[in-house]
């Protein structure tokens, strides 16, 4: 196929994608509201946690926890989930 | 370049708070009778976003208080000119009533260390920090208002005394001060000083703006007392009462309510700056003109 | 001791805990205090693994505090922040994460992190109107192939070999429901207004995403696209990414001066 072959059948391959969701293109951007709906998996966060972290002039009375980094096993929510066969926590590294 | 006129301070002589973005629904909701919001200059230099539009909306209905907090301007190192102008693109854009940063270092060559690290006070630091706050108000066109640290040690070397410090980086650079009483409590105990003679040779006339915290407390090695500035409790009665005396020295200044750790509704923060804007209420009363000039 | 000497020592110690207190502090008792040092090593270790913590949330579930605050620790003694803009900390902690072997028996932890990096990135970005249908529809049929979209400021793809967007959606309430998806997932985080979107894209439209947002042109990434899987269907990934927001507004065309049999 040449550049021009491939051109149009991505052509019509876009103008079936706007027939398929019924838009007399060229539509206005706030029509796009509500395309997510259509297309993959909207997943809903907190968005206040979206911010990241703060500056702060403030100190703290929370102490460092001190420990071997290279001792420590993961022991939060991965240890109930079963993710691709990966479940819980396996041996802790030597060292 | 000659920067604005500007006396110490453009913040009504009223208590405000520290904004926290979860209290922005709240905010915009209820309209609440705030003196004044403040905000800390780092979390405003994203390029776009929630931020910008929040500070925005927050500048239009509020006097607004910009807080650095990490200029480093008590750093052996040169101030950072990106981080300059970060600040002055932001006084630029929201024209806050107040500019303010610390008598603290936090950059070194290692990187950002985000505490507010305290510095020996010297003739040589006094020279350096007045070149930098001379800077800041260069390049940023504003006065700056300097605050007082609290600390937690002392150094062998210093020479200087902290109030005189002070008074003699305003007097060089044409800066106000910002009082932050609760570092004054904090300080003083930690060093055995007594904080009322700390406010009584304060130079209140080149204060403009109070800032009023809680405190937490431990002790050190020795079984001292020692005070933190966590910022997560409502304001101690010592500290409260120090505000008071304050206040009957500087007359109505506007004051901040700060809290940066466990954060509470927004009901807590609008008590507490119920508290302290009674104060200055009552003092405005005594005495109705402010004694700065 | 001039001031360089005092704040040099200061710093170093600071971030060794096997250092002792740098020379020349003091109480008013009139002796050094090391309990007194340790409150600025505290401040300065705690306040970063919070900020760490705080925009890491889901990592920080998925490992558990202790783990957390021990995997933050030996982050922060490499990875000092570089700028005070504390919101930037810890672009590269999803790379620290891969690469830290106590974190081995979570192989998607990493991935999970770069979906949480990218939110906060998204979340402070350039405001950027993204590509509209209009534009797209307006684009000359005779040269689609060689169009390049420029992506939207805010868009980043994390492409996994494990479930990590429905991981990440699991952890985003109190109690954790268990993530049945099987495989990988390829995950869109957009924003293309104020609010951040967190999308799982179609896995057959994974390496087109990729492929676009790498700054192919459409010719190329559809070919790419196929390849990988032949049920690809370009115009309804094109119009499906671009009304996430992937894209900003911006196109250019390649020249078409190169040999016309390619592809």
């Amino acid at each position: 196929m040449n550049r021009q072959t491939i051109a149009l059948a991505l052509a019509g391959s876009l103008a079936s994608a706007f027939a398929t969701v019924a838009f007399a293109a060229p539509l206005p951007a706030e029509k796009m509201v509500g395309m997510e709906k259509c297309y993959g998996i909207a997943l809903k966060g907190q968005n206040d946690c979206a911010a990241g972290a703060g500056t702060t002039c403030a100190g703290t009375s929370t102490m460092d926890y001190q420990g071997n980094a290279w001792k420590a096993v993961p022991a939060g929510t991965c240890t109930t989930m079963d993710v691709n066969g990966h479940k819980g926590m396996l041996e802790p590294m030597k060292g | 370049m000659p920067y604005e006129p500007l006396h110490a301070s453009r913040l009504p002589p009223r208590a405000g708070v520290g904004f926290k973005s979860e209290h922005y629904a709240d905010i915009m909701e209820t309209a609440p009778d705030i003196g004044f919001f403040e905000v800390h200059a780092e979390n405003y230099m994203g390029e776009g976003g929630m931020p910008h539009r929040m500070l925005a909306e927050l500048s239009a209905r509020y006097a607004l208080s910009l807080h650095g907090v990490g200029l480093s301007i008590g750093a052996t190192r040169p101030l950072d000119k990106a981080h300059l102008a970060r600040l002055r693109r932001l006084i630029d854009r929201y024209k806050p009533q107040s500019f303010s940063e610390h008598l603290a270092w936090s950059t070194h060559d290692t990187g950002f260390l985000n505490d507010l690290l305290p510095l020996p006070y010297t003739p040589e630091t006094l020279a350096r920090v007045a070149d930098h706050v001379d800077e800041v108000q260069q390049a940023t066109g504003r006065q700056l208002l300097l605050e007082n640290p609290s600390t937690y040690v002392l150094f062998e070397e210093s020479s200087i005394d902290e109030i005189e410090f002070l008074d003699a980086v305003a007097e060089r650079t044409g800066c106000g001060l910002l009082l932050d009483v609760n570092n004054v409590m904090v300080s003083a105990v930690n060093h055995g000083l007594d904080p009322l003679a700390y406010i009584d040779r304060f130079p209140v006339a080149r204060v403009g703006e109070i800032h009023l915290a809680g405190y937490d407390e431990t002790v050190d090695g020795a079984g001292d007392r020692l005070l933190i500035d966590a910022h997560g409790s409502r304001v101690r009665e010592d500290v409260f009462a120090l505000y008071r005396h304050t206040v009957g020295r500087c007359g109505p200044v506007a004051t901040l309510i700060e809290w940066d750790n466990d954060v509470p509704g927004f009901a807590v923060l609008y008590d507490e700056a119920r508290r302290a804007d009674d104060v200055l209420a009552e003092e405005a009363a005594r005495h109705p003109l402010p004694r700065r000039a | 001791m001039g001031h360089a000497a005092t704040e040099a020592a200061f710093a170093a110690a600071l971030l060794d805990p096997a250092l002792p207190p740098p020379a020349g502090l003091t109480t008013a008792r009139g002796a050094p205090d090391a309990k007194r040092f340790a409150v600025y090593r505290n401040n300065v270790v705690v306040g970063l693994r919070t900020a760490l913590a705080t925009r890491f949330r889901v990592v920080e579930r998925l490992v558990g505090e202790e783990f957390f605050a021990l995997m933050a620790r030996a982050y922060i003694a490499g990875t000092t922040p570089t700028s005070p803009l504390l919101f930037a900390y810890g672009d590269d902690l999803p790379d620290f994460i891969e690469g830290f072997a106590p974190a081995a028996s979570v192989p998607y932890l990493a991935d999970v992190a770069r979906i949480e990096a990218a939110v906060t990135r998204a979340y402070h970005s350039k405001d950027s109107e993204p590509l509209g249908i209009a534009q797209l529809a307006a684009l000359p049929p005779e040269t689609l192939g060689d169009v390049r979209l420029a992506p939207h400021p805010a868009a980043t793809l994390v492409r996994s070999r494990f479930p990590v967007g429905s991981i990440w959606q699991a952890h985003q309430h109190e109690a954790v429901a268990p993530v049945s998806a099987p495989g990988g997932e390829a995950v869109l985080v957009v924003r293309p207004g104020l609010e951040v979107g967190v999308h799982i894209l179609p896995s057959r439209d994974a390496v087109f995403a990729g492929a676009l947002l790498e700054g192919a042109a459409l010719g190329d990434a559809a070919a790419q696209a196929l390849a990988a899987d032949e049920s690809f269907d370009f115009g309804a990934a094109l119009v499906g990414l671009a009304g996430l927001g992937a894209f900003a507004g911006t196109v250019t065309i390649d020249k078409g001066d190169k040999d016309d049999g390619h592809g």
